[in-house]
């Protein structure tokens, strides 16, 4: 760069140095004419210019000059700024460096500080650990020394153990031999509980099969017993076949019985309809009785009229006796004349009488019918009057409305439509009242077709009646049955019973009450076993216990004996001392005090006249003595009174009675 | 669901019976002492305070009884409902809630809803329920335990569904009955009667 600098300088130079030399030249001659002033003026100018580039070509060289030093000086620093900044970037990598070994040794140091005082800490311990150590080891060392000495009297103990294990070595070498023995014992024992086991097992065989042929026993018995129950079932039914033959050979007779009851029904139901027929031919006979009753008394009038008749016959006789015969066979051809007449006459009369009769029979008949009807016309005519009362009120009563309407409505329209209703309400009235009577005309046709069945009539009413009331007792009777079958429906609904063939119960097949069941025969189950368990572990136990704890078994017997041995002694200590108890205050008190029952205390003085005398004494509930009636008690009354009563003490009055015994004695 | 409805419709019917039979029987499993009271948690139902199990493996079975109770009660094919409570020791039985169920099968052909408000049907439920409390107080004392078990009367010539089985009766030797209140929702209509055995002291 510098070489071309070199060269661009020395080539401007050299251009500038030809370019002043060149225009001298030109300006020179051109300018030679000139005036010498002006030729130095230019000269000068020229040179003065020529400076002036040279100035110019030289600044512009330092220019470039510089410039190149200034390029250079940039590119000198940029390398020392790179430089610099590698320096630096170098240099402070270098300060991290030294920063993180900083921080790692600092963080190593306070890591070692913490060890250094968890060792000195650890220091510390480890030597009062060692301190401690030392303490036990001295302790132990003392143990140690105690232990040898122990040794020691071990090793002689050990060495007189020794000793008796050989002695002990010795018995048991005897005790083997011993043991032997038993052992072969043992065998020849077991070899007979072998034997009783299979005495056993047979007899157990035996057991089972007498079992097996008593229960076979027993359900033959059961057959046996069936089979009686059968044969006894069967002799009723042969005797129940027996009666029923009976019965049916008593069939036929009860059939025929049953048919002559049959034709006797029929029979009797037709003589009952004869007896009613009968019955109306006896009033009919009755009614004819008592016309002939009539007849009769007419007759007997009749009859005295004859004999009136006669009478005057014979007056007339007599009369044509005294007058002539001619005229008595005239008169009595006219006489017996009139006598035929007249009996013709009676007979016609009394025909016309019977035949009145007949005829006021059936008038009186026709009266009572017409009685009747007239009886029911009345009936008929006071209905239809009241009838007529009550329609003339309601016609009234419309008449009354209708004229409100019409008084009330001016317009036409409404009277047509009203006299219409009107007059379909009177047709309809009209209509009903017609079917009334008719209906009445026919039910009074009806009773009075049947005057002479009145009786019939009246005989099915009340049969008709009768009837009624039994039906309606037994509707009642049937309601009655009605509600309470009613009444147990409903109780058996609400007990909860239902019809099997309309309806089901259905529950869950898991339901609380069968968990509840089942863990209950879980627990029922788990605690048999238990129980059987326990029990063959207790026999198990008591089996064997018996053949292994022999010797305890012994011991315990021994002490058990002992023990008895030591109640016996006990009871007889104290028999005897109770027995110097008594002896002693026998002698001391002079009562012996015998315990006859409970709380009852009988005592019997030392100078006691007679054997029986005793004082009774009873123990009260609360605890204060009182003496009983004795024979003795009675001849001692006096002094119960001042002693027991008076003074209030047993004591005084029981030495007071040893007194007294004792001055009578000794008087004696 | 039927509470935003007018009406009552068979299904809904069906649902508010075998909602009050799950309270009921809740509710009477508490007062007869059959489960310990504090198994029990309260809660608030038909405007009043019941008692409701906790135990999951009662309410797993009620749940499975009350379910399946709904779908009977929708094909009006139950005709009771009985809560049995057993002795566990002799096995017999000592009370017998009953719950006749008349259904109007008329309600199955037309789908119309029924003009009953919720509000009536759940005073009535309330009765009811208020009066099973009441009963407790003239029923003998159940001294030993006791397990219960629910019945269903249903037609015979229902299909039976599988884990359920035909039972007895399981009637009272020697019972007395009373009869309590009943409610109807229009379409089923609920009789309730208990019965118990009778005690030889009284």
């Amino acid at each position: 760069m510098d070489l071309d600098d070199d060269t661009s300088v020395l080539s401007t130079l050299k251009s500038f140095n030809s370019f002043i030399s060149l225009p001298e030249h030109p300006q020179r001659p051109s300018d030679h004419s000139a005036t010498g002033s002006g030729i130095l003026h230019n000269q000068y100018k020229r040179s003065m210019e020529l400076l002036e580039a040279a100035e110019k070509v030289q600044s512009k060289n330092r220019y470039l000059q510089l410039d190149q030093e200034k390029k250079r000086m940039e590119m000198s620093h940029k390398r020392a700024r790179f430089e610099l900044e590698r320096a630096v970037s170098d240099n402070a990598r270098d300060l991290e460096h030294e920063v993180d070994r900083n921080q790692d040794l600092v963080g190593r140091i306070k890591k070692l500080e913490g060890r250094e005082t968890d060792a000195a800490k650890n220091l510390c311990e480890q030597v009062e650990a060692s301190r401690a150590l030392r303490k036990n080891l001295d302790g132990l060392n003392k143990k140690i020394d105690e232990r040898d000495s122990r040794l020691n009297t071990a090793n002689q103990t050990i060495s007189s153990m020794k000793d008796e294990i050989r002695e002990l070595k010795q018995q048991m070498q005897n005790k083997d031999s011993t043991i032997s023995a038993q052992t072969l014992e043992n065998q020849e024992l077991q070899e007979q509980l072998d034997l009783q086991r299979r005495k056993y097992q047979e007899v157990s065989q035996l057991c089972q099969s007498l079992q097996a042929a008593e229960s076979s026993c027993s359900e033959h018995v059961i057959k046996i017993k069936e089979l009686e129950r059968r044969l006894a079932f069967q002799e009723e039914d042969i005797a129940i076949v027996k009666t029923v033959k009976l019965e049916v050979a008593r069939l036929p007779d009860l059939e025929k019985e049953l048919k002559r009851l049959r034709d006797d029904n029929a029979f009797l139901r037709e003589s009952r309809e004869n007896c009613s027929l009968l019955k109306e031919e006896v009033e009919g006979l009755r009614r004819k009785l008592e016309r002939m009753e009539k007849t009769k008394e007419e007759l007997v009038n009749m009859e005295l009229e004859k004999e009136r008749l006669a009478e005057k016959l014979k007056a007339w006789e007599n009369l044509g006796q005294s007058t002539g015969l001619n005229i008595r066979s005239e008169s009595s051809h006219t006489f017996h004349l009139l006598i035929s007449c007249h009996s013709v006459s009676v007979r016609s009369v009394e025909r016309s009488q019977a035949e009145l009769r007949a005829e006021l029979s059936q008038q009186r008949s026709r009266t009572m019918e017409e009685q009747k009807k007239r009886e029911a016309q009345d009936a008929l005519v006071r209905r239809l009057q009241k009838r007529i009362l009550l329609l003339t009120k309601e016609r009234d009563g419309m008449r009354a409305i209708l004229e409100s309407y019409d008084s009330e409505l001016a317009p036409t329209e409404y009277s047509p439509q009203l006299s219409k209703r009107l007059r379909e309400a009177e047709d309809i009235l009209q209509k009903t009242q017609n079917h009334n009577a008719e209906m009445e005309v026919r039910v009074h046709t009806y009773t009075n077709s049947k005057p002479q069945a009145n009786a019939c009539a009246r005989t099915f009413f009340s049969s008709s009646r009768q009837k009624i009331e039994d039906l309606e007792a037994e509707r009642q009777r049937l309601e009655e049955q009605n509600n309470i079958l009613e009444m147990r429906l409903e109780r058996h609904n609400l007990q909860g019973d239902y019809d099997p063939v309309k309806t089901r119960v259905l529950h869950l097949k898991m339901n609380p009450t069968s968990v509840a069941k089942q863990q209950r025969q879980q627990e029922v189950d788990a605690l048999r076993e238990e129980v059987t368990h326990l029990r063959e572990l207790v026999r198990s136990l008591q089996d064997g216990g018996a053949l292994v704890h022999s010797q305890d078994e012994s011991n315990l017997r021994k002490q058990m004996e002992s023990s008895e041995l030591r109640n016996q002694r006990l009871k007889e200590v104290f028999q005897r001392k109770i027995q110097e108890f008594r002896t002693v205050c026998y002698v001391l008190t002079g009562y012996q005090i015998d315990i006859t029952t409970e709380n009852q205390y009988r005592l019997a003085s030392v100078y006691a006249e007679h054997m029986d005398d005793s004082l009774l004494f009873k123990k009260g509930s609360s605890g204060s003595m009182q003496l009983m009636e004795t024979e003795f008690s009675k001849t001692l009354g006096e002094m119960v009174a001042l002693h027991l009563h008076h003074q209030k003490s047993i004591p005084a009055f029981l030495s007071a009675v040893t007194l007294d015994l004792f001055s009578r004695q000794t008087t004696l | 669901m039927t509470s935003t409805l007018k009406g009552i419709t068979l299904k809904g019917s069906a649902e508010l019976v075998a909602e009050f039979f799950s309270f009921g029987i809740n509710s009477i499993l508490y007062q007869r002492g059959i489960y310990p009271p504090e198994t029990f948690t309260r809660i608030t139902h038909y405007d009043m305070s019941l008692q409701l199990t906790t135990d999951p493996k009662l309410k797993n079975y009620l749940t499975n009884v009350v379910s399946q109770l709904k779908e009977w009660l929708f094909e009006c094919t139950v005709q009771k409902l009985v809560l049995v409570i057993t002795c566990l020791e002799t096995s017999e039985v000592l009370e017998r809630w009953q719950f006749d169920i008349e259904c109007d099968k008329s309600a199955k052909e037309s789908s119309a809803p029924r003009e009953k408000s919720i509000k009536t049907i759940q005073d009535e439920i309330r009765s009811v329920i208020r009066q099973i409390t009441a009963t407790i107080t003239f029923l003998p004392l159940l001294e030993t335990p006791c397990a219960f078990d629910l019945l269903v009367y249903t037609d015979k010539d229902l299909l039976v569904p599988d884990k359920w089985e035909e039972s007895g009766p399981n009637i009272i030797n020697q019972s007395e009955e009373v009869r309590l209140r009943s409610f109807t929702t229009s379409i089923h209509k609920v009789n309730s009667m208990v019965a118990y055995k009778r005690t030889d002291s009284v």
